[in-house]
């Protein structure tokens, strides 16, 4: 009796030799199969003891960003060779200094270097001097010839591989590949011919509308082989992280807020009694923009920020011993904050008179002129909110707070002094991060001063915060560098990498 | 934040209070100084918030922790002795520095770590209320080295006064050499630093003695002058454009040298209006409710407590209610509040209660929601926003998120987009007026030249790289309040080696058609774009972006080795 194969199965069977081991890629291109068929349908054969597969561990190489750069530059002791043999004659004693400067190499490849010198037996390095003690090709160094053979794809030096690996110049990738052969019992089945059975590898439409796939037997798929990669669509993840919050401020009962970036230092800086002379109101932490003076403040409003600057608010309030003009008000800004649209809000300007209660949020993008580094942007988003009643305490400024930021895992909060111009009592807030159990800083907040309140017309008690939302995603996630994510440095890897999170 | 340095022993013998390292950095904390490290000679790193301007040296932090320690109780005002020197304000009179304010300390007993304490105050007081010494200089000399001729009543005098920039010279402090006030501003480092509060003046400040120039202020000190841990009598002085500020930072650098044993003693200060004395130790006083701090602090206080708490916070209360059928009723009370002369962070009654908290220990407080209800939601925009990102992302894009701050090279030159052309993307830009970095210079005009920098630097990453980012724009508009005109645009690039115009076109037909718009797409010239393969983006009759394949030289100077194409449009043609 002649056995039966579906046809995949056939057409692999038939390609098998039975002398030579063929792997599966060239399998696959004889037989134009794709090779998840030909992996499905070698180890159903091999279960039926027609072929046996032998598995042979191969190792991949590439090349590391360091190895890459040897590749283009020259191995550093290579190129410390090089700047030695230029300074003068085999076996002359140099400056050590001299032969590096003479070499260019920056500070890190000095130590890769200096190690490596000697091993290979270039020279020696003594008491700050270095001598070269032989000729030879720098091309024909067996570490340098391997980095290109890698690059390249040939033939490697084998006897080098350990130590490039151990440099950190190159990875190594082991793999698997699998080649096949006949047996006896598959050559002697082969030679009494091979039917198709009925089994199938797609389902047509033309089978279901005919009905006749009640008859059909299925090929069977590796159904553990690893499919071909997708990159879906994702949300950015600070951008879900500002969902999140604003999902829960929401659910807190927080209206979201909305108003200009660029914007008068009258809302920026005067209504927050900020004096005119402050130190943080220099073009060196803010960004003044190339505009004319604003136009159209309220002029009561206006009046009335400045009398409180100049005069202070109440019977026993005082001013500040600070200019105030209103030509410094008039000058357009980046808005180094979000309390701009407080403000804005606040006093009315924005959608009308409000009357307590109220609880008013935003997650938008400030600007602070400063430097970049790995914890500073020049522009960030900064989580606003602010809650408006009567007779409010500290205590409801800290059970506010302490729900919100229950949501993002951050706990036992504590509430140290501070000081702010537009808030008293003032607090920032530690808390203790989620996962390293460390205390942190998270935000900064306060009851709004008397200062800030009666110039907008509000007479009620209004209890604010904010923190910066790159602060939030670094404690969820864990992340050192917040330009790998936000800006246009960032590294898409990264971001299709890290976990979601809701 | 400001920092502070003091030396833990130093601060020791001043409270007289044993401390290990740790309990005082926590008492400190609990003042509000955050330690930040110690240095080299051991001495604490400490960050303040630049409110109690008292707290800038060891001396001042010192009564703080006698008062957290329940050592001091209350104001203490220190006695000063009557005049025996006067400062005359002669002509010209220096209408840019007019204010002047001193005082005398006799008696003080110097070392190293005292002199390197009072150094510190000095120059914080300068970087702080002093606005760089804009505001208000502090001099401060050896007294036995200022020579005059005492008048019969046994006065001693010194002027303060304008002159002229190339006369006289004096030998300035860290010198040997003789210098005029010109040259000073030249040569001298801590002159160069300063020159700008002086510079072009006609007439430039200075107090002379019978000898002549001693202090340039707010430049620098004489040699001859200078304080010495041998020094035991001292003229303080100070000038500036403030007089509340000078006499507050006065009496700061007063109740220091007083901590150290000083005696003080009154200076006249003799205008054309007549002759004042300073210091000025005088009490402010405010009034506050018993009610309102019970609301801000949310808890009940007995008036003995707040009366405890206040004298506990270095100041002073006095119930100013009656009491009601031989008692206080602590709702009605108020309370007088006497705050001490070197105090310039009491502005108002909350700042007192502030105070109250502080030392009753807000950590003692427990926290409550508040019990106020509202209704939360986001604005329409927002929404929308969230709405579109979703369609997008659903269509396989990756959502990104790049700086608003760009420039023009980036923005402009290397999109091709140059003047003379009406092109989308191609407005007159915001600028930065004193940019920090060359490369973060105006506000985008357009989102596409970030997408374009972010492929440019993921050329190493897997391939198709489809990406959206919903952001913000802004270009120059007189008719704005703010004369910027700001706008939020949707771009998408689609980048992988076979990626045409219609591949775009198709995830825009499905963007608009998700929002019920009409989307026509018509021929048009754009030089970031390949010529024949480029429509404007028109939504119901509306042009409203731009579409097509982005033009090679484009992506060659972005170094990008495949094809991309791309549409960008404004959010609000959605609305």
């Amino acid at each position: 009796m002649t056995i039966k194969l579906p046809q995949n199965q056939k057409i692999v069977f038939e390609t098998i030799s039975l002398t030579e081991e063929k792997t599966f890629d060239q399998i696959s291109e004889e037989t134009n199969l794709k090779s998840e068929y030909i992996s499905g349908a070698s180890f159903a054969l091999e279960e039926q003891g027609l072929i046996s597969i032998t598995t042979h561990p191969i190792s991949e190489f590439s090349l590391t960003d360091e190895g890459s750069h040897y590749l283009q530059h020259s191995l550093p002791e290579l190129r410390l060779y090089e700047a030695v043999r230029l300074l003068g004659e085999l076996g002359t004693k140099f400056d050590l200094p001299q032969a590096i400067d003479k070499s260019s190499l920056d500070k890190n490849e000095v130590s890769v270097a200096l190690s490596n010198y000697a091993r290979k037996d270039y020279g020696t390095i003594n008491q700050g001097k270095i001598v070269s003690s032989r000729e030879f090709d720098i091309q024909s160094d067996p570490e340098q010839v391997a980095l290109t053979s890698i690059n390249q794809g040939t033939e490697i030096d084998q006897s080098v591989i350990a130590r490039l690996e151990s440099r950190g110049l190159i990875n190594i990738n082991q793999l698997t590949k699998r080649s096949v052969i006949l047996t006896k019992k598959g050559a002697s089945e082969r030679k009494k011919g091979v039917q198709i059975s009925k089994s199938i590898t797609s389902l047509t439409p033309q089978m279901l509308s005919q009905g006749n796939w009640e008859h059909l037997e299925y090929t069977t798929y590796n159904v553990e082989a690893e499919a071909a990669p997708h990159i879906g669509g994702r949300v950015h993840i600070l951008r879900e992280t500002a969902e999140k919050v604003k999902d829960t401020l929401v659910s807190m009962g927080f209206q979201e807020m909305e108003g200009p970036h660029a914007d008068s230092e009258f809302w920026i800086n005067d209504c927050l009694f900020m004096p005119q002379d402050h130190p943080a109101r220099t073009h060196w932490d803010q960004f003044a923009l190339s505009v004319p003076p604003a136009q159209n403040l309220p002029p009561d409003l206006v009046k009335k920020v400045q009398s409180a600057h100049l005069n202070g608010v109440g019977t026993d309030g005082d001013g500040y011993h600070s200019p105030w003009s209103e030509d410094v008000a008039l000058g357009v800004d980046l808005r180094g904050h979000t309390t701009s649209l407080s403000m804005r809000y606040l006093s009315g300007q924005a959608i009308g008179h409000l009357e307590p209660p109220q609880r008013f949020f935003s997650v938008e993008k400030v600007y602070r002129n400063d430097t970049l580094d790995p914890t500073h942007l020049l522009e960030f988003f900064q989580i606003e909110g602010w809650v408006m009643a009567e007779n409010l305490s500290v205590r409801d400024l800290m059970g506010t707070f302490t729900e919100f930021y229950r949501q993002f895992g951050i706990t036992n909060l504590k509430f140290k002094p501070h000081y702010n111009p537009y808030t008293e009592p003032s607090f920032e807030l530690f808390g203790e991060h989620p996962r390293t159990g460390k205390l942190i800083e998270i935000g900064n907040s306060g009851i709004f001063r008397d200062e800030v309140l009666r110039p907008l017309g509000v007479t009620c008690d209004v209890m604010a915060w904010g923190l910066a939302l790159e602060r939030l995603l670094m404690l969820m996630y864990g992340f050192e560098d917040i330009r790998d994510v936000h800006g246009t440095l960032c590294d898409l890897q990264l971001l299709r990498s890290t976990e979601v999170s809701y | 934040m400001p920092v502070v340095i003091l030396h833990p022993n130093l601060l020791r013998k001043m409270t007289g209070v044993e401390t290990t390292d740790e309990k005082l950095k926590e008492d400190l904390f609990n003042l509000g100084l955050e330690f930040d490290g110690e240095d080299e000679d051991g001495n604490f790193q400490l960050e303040f918030a630049p409110d109690r301007l008292d707290r800038l040296s060891t001396e001042g932090i010192a009564r703080s922790l006698r008062y957290y320690y329940g050592q001091d109780r209350g104001v203490f005002i220190p006695p000063l002795n009557p005049p025996t020197w006067t400062i005359f304000l002669r002509h010209p009179i220096l209408h840019k520095r007019p204010y002047v304010t001193g005082a005398i300390a006799r008696g003080i007993k110097l070392d190293d770590s005292i002199l390197k304490s009072l150094i510190q105050l000095q120059e914080k007081l300068h970087d702080t209320i002093g606005r760089g010494r804009a505001k208000g200089s502090i001099g401060i000399h050896d007294l036995s080295m200022i020579k005059t001729t005492e008048t019969s009543d046994g006065m001693s005098s010194i002027s303060y006064r304008g002159t002229v920039p190339s006369e006289p010279s004096f030998v300035p402090l860290g010198l040997k050499e003789e210098l005029t006030p010109e040259q000073v501003l030249e040569s001298h480092p801590t002159g160069k630093k300063y020159t700008k509060l002086v510079d072009g003046d006609q007439q430039f400040p200075a107090f002379f003695d019978d000898l002549g120039l001693f202090s340039l202020p707010p430049i620098i000190n004489s040699a001859r002058t200078e304080v010495t841990i041998d020094s035991r009598d001292l003229l303080i002085e100070m000038t500036g454009t403030d007089q509340w500020t000078i006499d507050r930072m006065l009496n700061i650098i007063c109740y220091a040298l007083e901590a150290h044993g000083a005696t003080l003693e009154e200076i006249n200060i003799q205008t054309p209006d007549g002759t004042v004395r300073k210091p000025d130790f005088s009490i402010d006083t405010k009034n506050i409710d018993h009610a309102r701090i019970e609301q801000v602090l949310g808890t009940r206080f007995s008036p003995n407590d707040v009366i405890d708490l206040l004298e506990r916070s270095g100041l002073d209360g006095k119930a100013i209610v009656p009491p009601y059928r031989g008692e206080i009723s602590p709702q009605e009370s108020q309370y007088r509040v006497a705050i001490p002369p070197y105090r310039v962070d009491v502005l108002h009654p909350l700042d007192i209660i502030d105070d109250i908290g502080r030392t009753y220990g807000f950590h003692k407080l427990k926290p409550r929601y508040p019990a106020v209800a509202t209704i939360g939601g986001r604005t329409a925009n927002s929404s929308l926003e969230r709405a579109i990102r979703q369609v997008l992302i659903g269509s396989g894009f990756e959502d990104l998120l790049n700086f608003n701050l760009t420039n023009k090279t980036e923005n402009f030159s290397k999109m091709k987009l140059k003047g003379g052309i009406e092109a989308y993307g191609y407005h007159d830009p915001v600028e930065i007026l004193e940019p920090y970095s060359a490369e973060y210079t105006i506000i985008r005009t357009w989102v596409l030249p970030s997408l374009l920098m972010v492929l440019e630097n993921n050329t190493h990453r897997a391939y198709p790289q489809n990406l959206i980012e919903i952001g913000f724009t802004a270009k120059l508009d007189p008719t704005k309040d703010t004369g910027v005109g700001e706008n939020h645009a949707i771009a998408a690039t689609i980048t992988h080696s076979q990626a045409s115009y219609e591949e775009s076109k198709s995830k825009l037909q499905v963007l608009c058609q998700r929002f019920n718009k009409r989307l026509e797409t018509l021929p048009i010239s754009h030089p970031t774009f390949i010529e024949g393969r480029t429509a404007s983006i028109v939504i119901d009759g509306e042009p409203k972006g731009i579409l097509g394949e982005i033009h090679p030289e484009v992506l060659s100077l972005h170094g990008i080795e495949l094809p991309v194409s791309a549409f960008e449009l404004s959010l609000n043609s959605f609305i």
